[in-house]
């Protein structure tokens, strides 16, 4: 890592620049915690102030939200869309359902951690966190961006074996349109040995 | 607007126009979205947000394509709006104008819509389908009384040429623009301008809450960021053509400029404060008010009255 952040050329640098500015966001909202979404995207908190908007379609957009639990059917869904979201995508997981199951710990219907089945870049804590935490936590997802460091979508393809095991641990096996293995080849990375 | 422009500086304008058109019009961009978020009581984005749009989806690590014509697709949208631009003229650059009429530049334009339909009817995506269905529909909705505007002002000038008309406009001031000789035709035509430019209330083809973006649902990276150069720089096609017909052209950029943010900022207040109608309704509408209105234009032209 450490030798790839010093090989960044100085144009990479100014585009990078360029691009932190402009970022979209598929929010996944079945659980709960949408309601703190609106105030932040309206007048209150205008989270369009550092280019974040809200997308409609995997296809457009960089950073995948998921916000509160997820059942593990939904995970299901929320698997597709993932692999159907272009690179550099970012999951950022909202509540503390995403990071360790909160008040659904005891449930056999949701999954409790959500870094096990996605390579989540950023946790936002809270039950629930409000606007002010999701704008910081935006604004450090850019700080990352900028710094070359949100890399954690190279994860996936580099241990997918790792992600689809646990995947397929909680609802057996799984058929994606995504070739993901093809895909690491297109990227050149080399697959984590386990 | 009478230099003809010949040898380097022609192969000059060229290359550079197609840039500078797409500066003013990431300007235009970015100030629509400040402008809306301002009467929002937003903050707002950057000045030009477009640029960090465009930046940002060109620099995509995947880009997935769904065959050949999903290529092609974006070649016609962004050459085709390129070619229209050519023939519209604008201070300094007359070149292509001497050559093609408004008949050319009303056929070009319709190339970047084929090009979408083409593109994403190969994407397969039922969004996408609808919203092609939709832009479409629109096209009949709106090309009517905008054709019939530039129609009237044919008539009343006694050409067809964009040039020409720019020069009769500019030969006696304010008092020879086509909105002040024929307001009739003018009106109509800036509502048909709402529709050309899809804002509000005509925004059915994107329409994002219903339909998920439409056309631009199975496009990403830098299929959509050709997408959005070619929006961003029609936005200075569709209004410089309006400004050409009825506001008098422009004798310098600053004046072109000036004019384009003035309609511009006509436009975005209407689309403030509208939401969408629906497609059926916003082509009766466009099919009620501006074809009725030209339609008069265009009878007084033909009794003198005009």
């Amino acid at each position: 890592m450490e030798k790839r952040l010093t090989q960044r050329s100085a144009w990479d640098k100014v585009l990078t620049n360029l691009q932190k500015r402009s970022l979209w966001m598929l929010h996944y909202c079945t659980g709960c915690g949408a309601v703190e979404l609106p105030p932040t995207m309206t007048a209150r908190f205008d989270m369009e102030r550092f280019g974040i908007m809200p997308m409609v379609t995997p296809r457009q957009a960089d950073i995948l939200l998921i916000t509160g639990y997820l059942s593990v059917k939904t995970l299901k869904r929320v698997v597709l869309i993932y692999e159907q979201m272009q690179a550099p995508k970012y999951v950022v997981g909202f509540g503390s359902c995403t990071i360790n199951g909160g008040m659904y710990w005891n449930s056999y219907a949701t999954m409790k951690s959500l870094d096990q089945y996605l390579p989540v870049e950023m946790y936002l804590a809270g039950c629930m966190p409000r606007p002010e935490a999701i704008i910081s936590g935006f604004t450090g997802l850019i700080e990352r961006i900028d710094r070359g460091e949100a890399n954690t979508w190279e994860d996936y393809y580099k241990n997918y074996e790792f992600y689809r095991k646990n995947q397929e641990h909680l609802f057996g096996s799984i058929e994606t349109n995504v070739d993901v293995v093809g895909d690491r080849q297109y990227y050149k990375f080399t697959e984590v040995q386990q | 607007m009478n230099s003809v422009n010949t040898g380097i500086q022609l192969v000059v304008w060229i290359i550079a126009y197609p840039f500078i058109a797409f500066t003013v019009g990431v300007f235009m961009g970015g100030y629509g979205r400040k402008f809306t978020a301002r009467l929002q009581r937003r903050v707002g984005p950057s000045w030009v947000q477009p640029f960090f749009d465009v930046i940002k989806l060109m620099r995509k690590r995947t880009n997935i394509s769904h065959g050949y014509m999903h290529d092609v697709a974006m070649m016609m949208l962004v050459g085709g709006t390129i070619m229209t631009l050519y023939f519209i003229p604008v201070p300094g650059f007359t070149y292509f104008a001497q050559y093609g009429d408004f008949l050319v530049i009303a056929y070009l334009i319709l190339v970047p819509s084929l090009g979408m339909a083409l593109g994403v009817g190969e994407t397969a995506n039922p969004n996408g389908s609808i919203g092609i269905a939709r832009a479409l529909q629109m096209l009949a909705g709106y090309e009517v009384p905008f054709v019939l505007t530039f129609i009237g002002m044919a008539m009343l000038n006694g050409t067809t040429s964009m040039l020409d008309l720019v020069r009769i406009q500019q030969s006696g001031g304010m008092a020879t623009w086509g909105i002040v000789t024929n307001p009739l035709l003018g009106i109509a035509a800036v509502m048909a301008l709402q529709g050309m430019m899809n804002e509000k209330p005509f925004e059915v083809i994107v329409a994002p809450h219903e339909i998920a973006t439409g056309p631009m649902t199975e496009m990403g990276g830098k299929y959509l960021g050709m997408m959005f150069i070619q929006h961003l720089i029609n936005l200075f096609v569709e209004t410089t053509i309006y400004i050409n017909l009825f506001l008098g052209g422009a004798q310098n950029w600053v004046e072109l400029i000036v004019k384009q943010f003035i309609l511009f900022t006509l436009i975005l207040s209407v689309n403030g404060v509208f939401g969408r109608f629906r497609t059926d309704d916003a082509v009766r509408f466009m099919w009620k008010v501006p074809l009725p209105l030209a339609a008069l234009g265009v009878v007084g032209i033909m009794l003198g009255i005009g």
